[in-house]
């Protein structure tokens, strides 16, 4: 079902593809488009007009010329159900703490840096090539990192400073040039840089035809440059290519891996295996082999980490317009005068409300973090009351360091089990499953003590162990092969894990909906911590006593406590990569706005409850989608 | 004729790790033809620059005297009197670079350029030309007799299955003999990079053909079915540029066959500037290797100078 009117906020200097292949999947899927584009380009207010010529549907393409601090306005209005938005970075996370709680939902496609690994068996002409393409043609978006295996470092420096020479730069209209001007602010920009990093020791080799008026820039090598300067550390502007040596293949992983970008990437290599082992290892949206900045909208592009979690082209593009039907419109939930600096902070202390009686419940439960229950941090628990008042049992009251263990342990768990194959996933899965089964008479009992009827409460344990066999079968599907017109070679559609997935669970259907959760979750690859149900997290704690003896250690944690608080820490953890929230409203607001310091892709409820037991809502492909991302892997053959 | 390449000792380590990727290559190729291009009386000089880099060639079984006489006339006005006056270049000297005929015809090229006054010279094809599938001997002899006919300037074609089989020293004791045969006439070694079967063994065969000294590397003999084409193009400049990086000699280039229109050429042209610099845009390091294109130069600069197209019979024959 389509989204509804969609705004898309576009970045000083744009291309008219990349308008088009934003512009022309919203519409047809059926939403109508508000843009903001810069004052200085005409092009696409001659766009609006020809729309505008569609006689029986006025109105599907409108376009507002305007400065960038219209961009707030535009996202704030009542009518806008998405906001695509394709800029920088500070702007982009602006936009998302200001968008947090408002009924627009937020696509960010952040950054222009791509990077190009040159392994020693690449042809390190044809690698050249592809760093002209990626930098100092009007084809790349902004700067190139280069990483030079160091055995073939002289050579290819050699080679591309003779390359350099000969680039021309100058007016479009020319008809003899590689790359024209992007602006006097991109211009001041560069020049910032360039003196930054020539003041902090790096080497800086300029060259080529290039006329000596203001708007245009030589394409600029930079080498030498130390990773811990602060020009390091920022993104390469246009036209700098910041080129920097690595030993072996790991250790080009791990340099590429080790920065907050994560959009394009190229590998040159000739040999098969270490091409494809490279293109897998690297956190980036897209991949190209021995080719770097091509694009069809039919493959989806898009990013990870900082660089926005919104993409375009292919299924995903299109996804990106729409949401489940019969779900409905999101509602905002903007409370003005929700303070971010002390929700969740401080935990209300619980007093027992008297002199406790009845028998003695069973001792209280630790944390499961790392395999095993565990004493939290701050050594207190609260008592559960089950729903005719009685005790039902005690929980921990976990806080800011046992989500930092828990969220360390996920870490070491996951590249073991994004390592796995999906047939050892799905084996794993359908045995917990089995261990569900087997323990339906006390899960059953517990809920019953919860309210449940007994007869509903066996059907929830059965559909919870169906559900998770469900999804181990489901874990087979790993990625697809894509037809690109004009490309000989596969072009692939990977899906992987997104890493460490922090999930707060829903207070209703306390063990169907943590199962619902955590099977798609880890059917993809992911670990999780989880915040199960605060009115009842003892099933869960039940699920755990399995997990215990059958799960690789730290590859589910689950951590009980205060849920504002809990909540809080996840939110502001820079390491953990998505996050599912399914509470209150405030905290579905504060949860977005506390996702800009990493831009985290979040998934939140506003306070809306959700039917769990219902196929649409409880197991359908929406969970599917957002437990993985997307890798767009390039392969052009021919020798 | 400029100094001689001495060539080097075989040295395998120079070809031993390279690699060439024929995707990225291409790419590489549709970019230069769009990435340069020449109007109005630019292009007409880069025209006229392109005519003094023809080597007329026929290499027909029925060539015979008279088409060659007219041939070698042809070369020595290549453009009509009046489009040259019209361009003030009549008093330049513009002549094609060469003519190119089978060994048995050079007696007659020479006779007929001697009686027109010209002193370009006459390149012949030798060694087995077009297939080179006949004995080490027969191929040397002709090259010797082809020298004692007259010919300052010798084709030769390399032993594909040498290449194909991977010997490259042998393959360097070749062209090393071949060298020796031709004594001080220049060598152009042709390469046939369509039968060669991989952009990777077209960079290997480059680098052995100039070592072993030869003075040009050609890419084709105009009888495969794929001749010079922009890849191979691209791979032959890039190992003429590094043996100029290694050893200090300027090795010359000559696509031959299939370049027809006067757009290609000017792409060419282009391709030479951007691979390997102004330097190598002269007669002594960069011929084309062509018999129709002459005429389709002749008739864009007609279309320059008068505004208007020609018909092929308003201008002369070749």
């Amino acid at each position: 079902m389509r989204t509804g009117v969609i705004g898309l906020i576009l970045p000083p200097t744009f291309s008219f593809l990349e308008m088009m292949w934003r512009i022309c999947p919203a519409l047809a899927v059926g939403c109508t488009v508000v843009a903001l584009v810069p004052p200085a380009s005409p092009t696409p207010l001659l766009l609006a007009q020809l729309s505008g010529e569609l006689g029986p549907f006025p109105g599907i393409l409108n376009v507002i010329s305007g400065p960038v601090s219209l961009v707030p306005v535009l996202a704030s209005q009542p009518g806008i159900q998405k906001v695509a938005f394709c800029g920088a970075l500070e702007e982009g996370r602006a936009l998302r703490r200001s968008l947090a709680g408002e009924c627009a939902e937020l696509g960010l496609a952040l950054g222009t840096e791509s990077l190009l690994l040159l392994t020693d068996t690449a042809d390190i002409d044809s690698a050249v090539e592809g760093v002209v393409d990626a930098a100092w043609s009007d084809r790349g978006p902004g700067g190139l990192r280069l990483l030079i295996q160091e055995s073939v470092w002289d050579e290819a420096m050699r080679r591309l400073q003779e390359r350099m020479g000969r680039l021309r730069s100058g007016r479009g209209l020319d008809g003899a040039v590689d790359m024209g001007a992007r602006g006097a602010a991109a211009c001041d920009l560069v020049q910032r840089f360039v003196r930054e990093a020539q003041s902090q020791g790096a080497q800086v080799f300029q060259a080529g035809d290039v006329p000596s008026e203001r708007p245009f820039y030589p394409p600029t090598l930079v080498s030498n440059l130390p990773p811990a300067s602060p020009c390091a550390q920022v993104e390469v502007p246009w036209p700098v290519v910041v080129a920097s040596p690595f030993r072996t293949a790991k250790e080009a992983l791990l340099v590429a891996n080790g920065t907050p970008r994560g959009g394009s990437a190229s590998v040159w290599s000739e040999r098969l295996g270490q091409a494809l082992e490279l293109g897998y290892g690297l956190q980036v949206g897209t991949v190209w082999i021995n080719a770097h900045g091509l694009r069809d909208p039919s493959v989806p592009t898009g990013g990870c980490k900082e660089s926005g979690c919104s993409w375009h082209g292919g299924p995903d593009g299109l996804y990106e317009y729409l949401r489940p039907s019969g779900t409905p419109a999101r509602l905002s939930c903007l409370s003005k005068n929700l303070n971010y600096d002390t929700f969740g902070l401080a935990v209300p202390s619980t007093l027992p409300a008297g002199p406790e009686i009845g028998p003695s419940p069973a001792p209280p439960y630790g944390l499961f973090v790392g395999g095993r229950f565990q004493a939290p941090g701050a050594q207190s628990s609260r008592p559960i009351q089950d729903s005719s008042g009685n005790l039902h049992g005690y929980m921990a009251e976990g806080g800011a360091k046992d989500i930092r263990g828990a969220v360390e342990a996920a870490h070491q768990a996951f590249p073991g089990w994004a390592g796995q194959s999906p047939g050892a996933r799905a084996s794993l899965l359908w045995a917990l499953a089995a261990a569900l089964e087997r323990r339906k008479s006390t899960l059953a009992s517990r809920l019953e003590r919860q309210g449940v009827e007994l007869k509903a409460a066996e059907a929830e344990v059965e559909l919870s162990a169906r559900r998770l066999r469900a999804w181990g079968a489901r874990a087979q599907a790993q990625g697809h092969t894509l037809q690109v017109a004009g490309l000989r070679g596969p072009v692939l559609r990977l899906r992987e894990p997104l890493g460490v997935l922090a999930v707060v669970c829903p207070d209703e259907w306390p063990l169907l909906a943590f199962v619902s959760l955590l099977a798609p979750a880890l059917a993809y690859g992911n670990t999780v911590v989880m915040v199960p149900s605060a009115a009842c997290p003892l099933l869960a704690l039940e699920v755990c006593q399995d997990m215990a003896t059958l799960f690789p250690a730290g590859l589910a944690n689950v951590v009980t406590g205060d849920q504002d608080h809990l909540t809080r820490c996840l939110a502001l953890h820079q390491d953990v990569q998505a996050m599912w929230y399914f509470g209150s409203a405030q905290g579905s607001q504060f949860v977005e706005w506390a996702s800009a310091g990493n831009l985290k892709p979040v998934w939140a409820s506003r306070g809306c409850l959700r039917a769990w037991d219902q196929e649409a809502e409880g197991a359908g492909p929406e969970l599917g989608l957002r437990a993985a991302r997307t890798k767009a892997l390039w392969l052009p053959m021919g020798d | 004729m400029s100094a001689h390449n001495r060539g080097t000792e075989l040295d395998l380590s120079w070809i031993s790790k390279i690699q060439v990727n024929h995707p990225a290559v291409l790419r590489r190729a549709e970019q230069i033809q769009a990435r340069r291009t020449v109007k109005k009386e630019w292009q007409a000089a880069w025209l006229l620059k392109a005519v003094t880099f023809i080597d007329l060639t026929t290499l027909s079984g029925d060539d015979t005297s008279s088409n060659i006489q007219r041939l070698c006339c042809k070369a020595k006005y290549p453009i009509r009197e009046d489009l040259l006056k019209a361009l003030n270049m009549h008093d330049k000297g513009i002549t094609t670079a060469a003519v190119c005929v089978y060994p048995a015809r050079v007696c007659d090229a020479v006779k007929a350029l001697k009686a027109a006054g010209c002193n370009i010279p006459v390149a012949s094809v030798a060694t087995g030309f077009p297939a080179g599938q006949t004995h080490l001997k027969t191929r040397l002899e002709e090259i010797r007799l082809a020298v004692e006919d007259g010919a300052t300037e010798i084709d030769v074609v390399i032993n594909r299955s040498l290449v194909l089989t991977g010997q490259w020293g042998a393959l360097y004791d070749e062209i090393r003999q071949f060298r020796k045969a031709c004594g001080e006439a220049h060598l152009k070694t042709i390469l046939a990079t369509g039968e060669l079967g991989s952009l990777t063994n077209v960079y290997k065969a480059s680098m052995i053909a100039m070592m072993a000294g030869s003075d040009f590397i050609k890419t084709s003999t105009g009888k495969e079915t794929v001749n010079a084409t922009f890849p191979v193009a691209i791979v032959m400049l890039r190992a003429i540029r590094d043996f100029f990086w290694k050893t200090g000699n300027k090795i010359g280039f000559k696509p031959a066959g299939g370049i027809r229109s006067a757009k290609d050429s000017l792409a060419w042209l282009s391709l030479v500037k951007e691979e390997l610099g102004d330097e190598w845009l002269k007669p002594e390091l960069f011929r084309i290797g062509a018999s129709t294109l002459l005429s389709d130069i002749e008739r864009q600069i007609y279309h320059h100078v008068t505004g208007r197209y020609a018909a092929y019979h308003d201008l002369p024959m070749s």
